[in-house]
């Protein structure tokens, strides 16, 4: 039971709650029973939230009970999950850090108000890096989430509790934050789709903030059309966050158009970037090609700043998350280290035994760069970057409508691979130049790597405010690739006749499909 | 590898940042740090003559506001609930200065 | 210790001010909608905003924005049309987010200054001749104002364990967050401020005009105005800046204006030694008179200051800025200028009937009355001198409230001009008025104190007066004129105070002729 509900799309359980096929309560206890089955194994959650599960369900049957469910949206009766970076009344914050470990929050952040408003069933918390400080959740003091196609293997972070969780079918949709990578990488990883939208599209209110002019929440989800319902709902100007704005569109409205006329730019410098693995560079020129085939113009583009954007997204993220993290001093909430006489003591105890080695880094780096001495070699300059890098994207999106690229150079690296944090963050290096210019971005999944067997995802990028570009084309790529594609351990036979599509393999090459078998062979 | 910061440095900017960092800690952090400052020179190396920062990543956006209305916010138990020590309804610090030096 | 006047001979102080002000006219606070309020009852005006809980955002007040540009034109401001806040970073739990959210550099208002005339005898603290020197012994000068800033107000501590309530040898502190996130003005002055009078008066026209503008209340004792003061000392005729030392939190005009003169007193006898002034953070001590370091919290001067980016940058159009222009109230200094134009009060006279909005708006009121016009300088005197003094005799007098009313005030002094009391007779009404809640004219006929000013009684009083003299009365004509004093006495004493003393006078000159 629990897998054909946890390989169900958003769209599907809303259609069946319509339909009376099931009730929202017995298919919120599949769904909850499907985590804690799957969850043993994958760790994609921190906390389970049954009672407000139930509660929710007990909701939508009465909704569906008295005939107000039809004029509900289309999330209603959706169970969603939230990465534990969004305040959730009366549920733990943990940040997956011990700073937060008991820290229960007094409000809702208005992203997942929003889900909430639309119907959505809350089933939990999911496991991220500490703080989102980092790309593959190892530095979660909770311990590793394990990447659902092979659990040797990291799902991507920072959110990938929420990346997991949907790859592996126990939940259809989970939102997530991207600061420099934190949604697409792991959607990449895990074969889902992701979406960063526009800053400024999503609110930020609620959500613990890493590098506030870098931070922005999407969705993840199995399908395309799942992503855009979701960001349809949690779009839009909050009074609350002043960086917020007004948007109010139905990202679903052009997913069946087609890319023809489309100008889709790709980036001939990013093609050949060293560290480039050949599986991800084949499955992107094979995307690029299947796009063309289906009408669409390729035109190639320059992004030529796009090789400052690492430096300077390490110096913006740390400094804001420097001092973004100050308010974490054992006063008001979090952790305390008891017994000390003077309030410097208390204080440096605390922060050093309550943030891990990460956050250490990251706080250590912000106060250095801000320092009045330093300011002017890092900080500054790496705002007047981000003036550089922005302008290369909007005299990029002159030429084209969207454009198309890696979302990280390699598929998914095995759990403790990569100790060394310089090296970790030049991984990011296709994701945050979208982050410092505030454009959207998204990781569409593009089937398995030749090489590797692991999925791979496509980066579609988006004019500033015009995110319905990149859903348009994403539609595109799944109706190539397939979509609804759970983690082949968690997709049951009932999963594989409600997939819509056949896999295919990320070179392009026709109905190649991997079998689960191939993929997991000698790994356990 | 190019040495930005020294221990010494880094043991101030812990100081700063108010993080207890240990004698044996010192070492791996200031080795980090130096690293992870070789990987930002790039930006240094830039010619930004001219070039306005963007501090905002907003467009245009500008003179948001709110108006001055009183909204609920917290009750008292809510303010104080995830407090480590309260007492007389407010939240307690050690001492600030340690006692009379 | 060294007089203040003798350490002004040889040594020039330079001084500037940081003058806080909440903004306490607002319904909410600056960067969160909870209650403007900090009075109440512990942690009972907070939000996850100003407790700086995880994912909370800050969300500034338009009408704050519209407070400081109205101060920033009542100041000569320049108002900056492209501002920013900016995170000033410091780990200490009296701000939330262990950062406090002002400005940068650039502020909403740059570039002003006020004119403060010093009246004697406090303008002899200036040993300089001042140029603009008044035939009143008064002068003028001109304070720039470096900036004014828009922030969040910290929150407040109790300290527990130490000597009476101070951080020094506390075991622990508790905090209120009500305070934290209130919005808080903050101008700093140019340091172009020359005597301790000159700080005092600098503070005192800065609260006329916030008053006058009525976006706060500016209470020194409660705590919404309040005022940094920083001092250093040069010797006369040169130009070099010394070490200067700032006082803290100061919470009256009296002190500010006392505790500077201390500090010059103090740093003139270092440096006339021969040594050296320590930059410090001091407080002073009002019982004591005498300024003592300070302990303080900052353990770095590096804020880490940069914009913030949770909030947008301001852009104030024209529009917006003549918009608030046409809010202005009319100023003190207008008001003054006009008293003195349509109703030939003196500058002095002008300058203190504008000092208190409270005094203003009687002053005003009185004016419309009938007759009032050519009563204008004795009324001026009575809301001056006898009504301030009657404010520190009586206790819960508000001038404006109560049995004093605009009408009896004017019909008091008419009394006097009619010489129908005496002025000494117009305390006494007055106070009257208060405690019984009736007319002047009322009072006057119950109390029996109408002014004898009719010449034949008078006249039978001088009579018998030379009569029962004839020695003193000898004097007088033999040249000790010195006497008149004697007989105006006796005459008086007669009359049990209510004679006219011009007519009595006129009366005993004629007649000892």
């Amino acid at each position: 039971m629990s897998d054909i509900f946890g390989t169900m799309s958003a769209a599907q359980i809303h259609q069946g709650l319509a339909s009376k096929e099931f009730s929202a309560a017995e298919m919120t206890d599949a769904i909850l029973s499907g985590i804690d089955a799957a969850d043993k194994s994958i760790h994609a959650f921190l906390q389970v939230t049954p009672d407000l599960a139930h509660e929710a369900a007990q909701k939508i049957d009465q909704a569906i009970a008295s005939g107000d469910f039809e004029s509900m949206g289309p999330l209603a009766g959706v169970p969603c999950a939230y990465k534990d970076n969004m305040n959730l009344r009366d549920t733990h914050t943990t940040c997956a850090s011990k700073m937060l470990e008991n820290y229960v929050s007094p409000f809702t952040a208005t992203c997942v108000q929003d889900t909430l408003d639309a119907g959505c069933i809350p089933v939990g918390k999911t496991n991220m890096d500490e703080f989102a400080f980092g790309s593959t959740t190892e530095s979660s003091v909770f311990g590793p989430t394990k990447n659902p196609w092979d659990q040797t293997r990291v799902p991507g972070g920072s959110s990938g509790g929420s990346a997991a969780a949907v790859a592996a079918g126990m939940v259809p949709v989970a939102l997530g934050s991207d600061t420099g990578g934190s949604i697409r990488q792991p959607a990449g990883f895990c074969g889902v789709v992701g979406v960063k939208p526009t800053y400024g599209v999503v609110s930020r209110y609620g959500v613990v903030a890493f590098g506030s002019s870098l931070d922005q929440v999407g969705p993840f989800a199995r399908n395309v059309h799942d992503a855009a319902e979701m960001l349809n709902a949690i779009q839009g100007r909050d009074p609350k966050d002043c960086t917020s704005q007004q948007s109010a569109k139905d990202f679903t409205a052009n997913l069946d158009e087609g890319v023809k006329g489309m100008k889709v730019g790709v980036v001939p410098a990013f093609m050949e970037s060293e560290g480039l693995a050949p599986e991800v560079k084949n499955a992107i020129e094979a995307a690029a090609k299947h796009l063309e085939d289906a009408g669409a113009e390729l035109v190639e583009i320059e992004l030529p700043n796009a090789k400052a954007a690492i430096s300077a997204y390490y110096v913006l993220g740390p400094c804001e998350a420097f001092s973004n993290l100050a308010r974490f001093d054992s006063v008001r909430y979090g952790y305390c280290d008891e017994g000390h006489k003077t309030l410097a003591e208390q204080y440096e105890a605390s922060r050093a035994k309550g943030f891990g080695a990460e956050a250490k880094r990251r706080i250590m780096l912000g106060s250095y760069l801000l320092s009045a001495n330093e300011y002017h070699n890092y900080y500054y300059p790496a705002q007047q970057i981000r003036t550089l890098i922005t302008q290369d994207y909007q005299r990029a999106f002159e030429k084209v409508d969207v454009i198309l690229g890696p979302v990280s150079p390699c598929t998914a690296f095995k759990l403790g691979e990569i100790t060394d944090p310089a090296t970790m963050y030049l991984f990011d290096m296709f994701t945050v130049p979208v982050n410092i210019s505030g454009n959207g971005g998204m990781s569409v999944p593009l089937g398995l790597g030749k090489d590797s067997s692991m999925p791979v995802g496509a980066q579609l990028i988006c004019p500033a405010f015009g995110d319905e570009n990149m859903f348009r084309v994403a539609a595109e790529l799944e109706r190539c690739y397939g979509s609804n594609t759970v983690a082949p351990d968690f997709a049951s036979a009932a999963q594989a006749n409600a997939s819509a599509g056949a896999n295919a393999s990320a070179d392009g090459s026709a109905s190649a499909a991997v079998s689960a078998d191939d993929q997991k062979g000698g790994t356990r | 590898m190019k040495k930005y910061v020294s221990e010494s440095d880094v043991a101030d900017m812990a100081e700063y940042a108010r993080i207890g960092l240990s004698d044996e800690e010192l070492p791996k952090m200031t080795a980090d740090l130096n690293g992870i400052i070789d990987e930002l020179q790039v930006i240094r190396q830039y010619d930004l003559t001219g070039v306005t920062p963007t501090f905002h990543p907003i467009g245009d956006l500008s003179n948001v506001s709110r108006g001055d209305e009183v909204k609920p916010g917290l009750t008292h138990d809510e303010a104080l609930k995830n407090a480590p020590k309260t007492e007389d309804g407010g939240f307690v610090v050690p001492s600030i200065l340690g006692g009379e030096k | 210790m060294i007089s203040l006047e003798d350490a002004m001979k040889e040594w020039e102080p330079v001084i500037g001010l940081e003058c806080h002000i909440e903004l306490t006219s607002l319904d909410s606070k600056m960067f969160c909608s909870c209650k403007n309020e900090h009075g109440d009852a512990p942690n009972t005006n907070v939000c996850p905003v100003c407790l700086g809980m995880p994912g909370a955002l800050p969300s500034p007040n338009k009408e704050a924005i519209k407070d400081i540009v109205l101060t920033g034109l009542a100041t000569n401001c320049d108002i900056e049309k492209h501002t920013m806040f900016y995170r000033k970073g410091y780990m200490y739990p009296d701000m939330a987010k262990n950062f406090q959210i002002t400005q940068g550099p650039k502020a909403f208002c740059m570039r002003g200054h006020l004119d403060l005339t010093i009246d004697a005898p406090a303008a002899n603290e200036r040993v300089d001749i001042p140029e603009a020197q008044g035939k009143d012994g008064s002068y003028t000068t001109h304070i720039g104002i470096h900036l004014i800033h828009l922030e969040e107000d910290a929150a407040k501590m109790v300290h527990v364990g130490g000597r009476e309530g101070r951080i020094e040898g506390a075991t622990h502190s508790i905090i209120d967050y009500n305070r934290a996130g209130t919005p808080l003005m903050e101008l700093v002055t140019e340091p172009e401020m020359h005597t301790p009078e000159e700080a005092r008066r600098f503070m005192e026209k800065l609260r006329e005009i916030v008053l006058a503008l009525g976006i706060s209340d500016c209470s020194m004792e409660n705590g919404s105005m309040r005022a940094d003061g920083n001092v250093s000392l040069r010797r006369r005729g040169t130009e070099k800046l010394g070490t200067k030392t700032e006082l803290k939190n100061i919470n009256s005009f009296k002190n500010l204006h006392d505790g500077l003169a201390f500090e010059i007193r103090r740093q003139a006898e270092i440096l006339n030694e021969g040594a050296t002034v320590l930059q410090e953070t001091r407080h002073y001590d009002p019982s004591t008179k005498h300024t003592i370091p300070m302990r303080t919290k900052e353990t770095a001067a590096d804020y880490r200051m940069f914009p913030d980016p949770d909030l947008a940058p301001f852009d104030l159009s024209d529009e917006f800025i003549d918009e608030v222009r046409a809010m202005l109230p009319e100023l003190p200094d207008q008001k003054a200028e006009r008293y003195q134009k349509d109703w030939g009060l003196s500058s002095y006279d002008a300058r203190n009937l504008v000092k208190d909005p409270t005094i203003t708006a009687f002053f005003e009121a009185c004016m419309k009355q009938k007759d009032a016009q050519k009563l204008v300088k004795p009324l001026a005197n009575l809301l001056i001198n006898d009504v301030a003094q009657l404010g520190n005799e009586v206790e819960d007098f508000t001038l404006g409230e109560g049995p004093l009313t605009p009408e009896r005030a004017v019909s008091l002094v008419g009394m006097v001009d009619a010489q129908d009391i005496s002025t000494k007779q117009m305390y006494e009404v007055l106070k009257f008025i208060v405690d019984e809640d009736k007319d002047p004219a009322t009072i006057v006929k119950e109390h029996g104190m109408k002014q004898v000013s009719d010449t034949s009684a008078l006249g039978a009083v001088v009579d018998k007066v030379i009569a029962d003299n004839p020695d003193k009365v000898a004097a007088y004509k033999g040249g000790k004129t010195g006497l008149l004093g004697f007989f105006m006495g006796q005459c008086m004493k007669a009359l049990k105070g209510q004679g006219n003393p011009r007519a009595l006078n006129e009366l005993l000159r004629q007649k000892l002729q």
